[in-house]
């Protein structure tokens, strides 16, 4: 479990994130929705620590973050996995060396136990074809299931997707929502997801945030989603013509 | 961003920089692909300008001093010594900052801007460290054999146009670049160079490390990279040489 205590951050004179409180349950997949520019990346930066909030605290699991020795935050970094919206994998490295990055630098696993991990991983998002390619020379579904192979490698417990879908095929978008559900369920992660996609919404929604201009405007699941009397929510739900034909029948 | 900001940002990032490495092996595997990129791949370039400019300075030299007051060995003379003092440190550390530092700044702004830096930062590495480092070990511990043989190339440079052109024998040039060794030069070119390779590599890395933005930032960190990375080397090499030889 995250919980978020009153996250405030600002870029010199704009505040970016006005107070956020909430909590990131344990198997389930979280789900931070909000407009481009609302503040959602900036959150999950704050809260995976790549950006230190001005004010607030993050606790995982009765671990608080601010109060972290360094040897303490590093040991945490190896319970997080993460997903970014490039897919974020090294270009220098084959596919299969990106997932033995991790293991090569902080699994205790001899080198063929590391290797068999890694095969697993990538058999595991169904890439156990494309080992020794390099990431120029797949396509964008193949990296983000990459990514999420290197992401999964250590075992982590809390898995972060930064806008998964973007860039994506509507097919390939559901494949890799229903492999981040599939893989929550199977290692008992918190999964937190940053989108705008409404498909992945209605899929995965199991704790939804809207995040409008920086501020938690409203909480539920995909089931309340539907029926809130929150407007700047509805604005943003039913901003699809086809979300809107789907309510109206 | 004033100067005083850059410095301690610089001084901050090399404190980070060296540090222990976490994986020994995987260091030295990267130390290695380093020393390749950085160095090796170097050696082209550097027979090409050393080879021309040793050539171009017997000629130019032979050309200025028709002064019978002057023994004709002192082409070979001063075009060795010139090539110790000058040539194969500073001059080709200089082009060495377009080419290296230019790599190193394209190459971690690039990572940095596609979120590769992040990606290793979320997973607890050490990135400057892990990135940085190995790329000025690498360098720093080549450039001493990129300085011996530019040396080499540029003295033979000369040698050619003592073997074909009538400008002068090649047994006098040859007379003329083994007159009055000083051999304090080689090492002082040497030890330049080293400071040089460590300016080139950590500013272009510095640079790269702080990239934002796009495509159009990461040439900007490129230039950035560059022209410091050569103005320190001149500076650098004013104190270096009142150091070492005054």
């Amino acid at each position: 479990m995250i919980l978020l205590e009153d996250i405030h951050k600002s870029f010199e004179e704009k505040e970016v994130l006005k107070g956020i409180s909430t909590i990131f349950e344990t198997g389930k997949t979280n789900l931070i929705i909000g407009q481009s520019g609302s503040g959602k990346t900036v959150l999950l930066k704050c809260v995976v620590g790549l950006l230190k909030p001005d004010s607030g605290d993050i606790v995982y699991d009765n671990r608080r973050l601010a109060e972290m020795e360094i040897k303490e935050r590093t040991y945490l970094r190896s319970e997080l996995g993460m997903l970014f919206q490039g897919s974020a994998l090294f270009d220098s490295m084959s596919i299969q060396d990106n997932v033995l990055f991790p293991l090569r630098l902080f699994s205790e696993l001899n080198d063929s136990d590391k290797a068999k991990r890694a095969k697993y991983c990538l058999d595991r998002v169904g890439l156990n074809d494309s080992y020794s390619l390099f990431p120029a020379e797949i396509s964008g579904g193949m990296q983000k299931r990459a990514a999420i192979a290197r992401a999964i490698a250590l075992n982590p417990k809390y898995l972060f997707c930064d806008e998964p879908n973007s860039g994506l095929d509507p097919l390939t978008s559901i494949k890799i929502d229903e492999l981040i559900m599939d893989i929550t369920q199977e290692y008992k992660m918190t999964t937190v997801i940053n989108t705008h996609d409404m498909n992945s919404v209605v899929t995965m929604g199991e704790n939804i945030i809207f995040i409008y201009q920086g501020s938690k405007e409203w909480e539920g699941n995909k089931d309340d989603l539907f029926h809130s009397k929150n407007a700047k929510l509805n604005e943003f739900v039913f901003a699809s013509k086809f979300f809107q034909k789907i309510i109206k029948a | 961003m004033n100067l005083l900001q850059h410095v301690g940002r610089y001084s901050l990032l090399m404190y980070q920089t060296f540090s222990v490495p976490q994986r020994w092996k995987l260091f030295l595997k990267q130390t290695w692909t380093e020393i390749g990129k950085l160095g090796a791949d170097s050696l082209p370039i550097t027979l090409i300008i050393s080879l021309f400019m040793g050539a171009v300075m017997t000629m130019q030299v032979q050309l200025n001093i028709e002064n019978p007051l002057l023994p004709s060995y002192t082409v070979g003379l001063v075009t060795r010594d010139t090539l110790l003092l000058e040539f194969c440190s500073s001059i080709l550390c200089l082009i060495l900052a377009g080419k290296v530092g230019s790599n190193i700044a394209s190459e971690i702004g690039t990572m940095r801007i596609s979120e590769q830096i992040d990606a290793m930062e979320i997973m607890g590495v050490n990135t400057a460290n892990f990135i940085i480092l190995p790329k000025i070990a690498g360098f720093v511990l080549f450039i001493p054999f990129l300085v011996v043989y530019s040396m080499f190339c540029g003295i033979l440079g000369g040698y050619f146009v003592s073997l074909f052109t009538d400008l002068i024998t090649p047994a006098t040039y040859i007379y003329g670049i083994q007159y009055w060794f000083v051999p304090w030069y080689v090492y002082y070119s040497l030890i330049k160079s080293v400071f040089f390779a460590f300016i080139i590599s950590s500013v272009s890395s510095y640079y790269g490390f702080y990239a934002y933005g796009g495509a159009l930032d990461v040439g900007k960190a490129s230039t950035n990279a560059v022209v410091n990375s050569s103005i320190l080397i001149l500076l650098f090499n004013v104190i270096l040489t009142k150091i070492l030889l005054t």
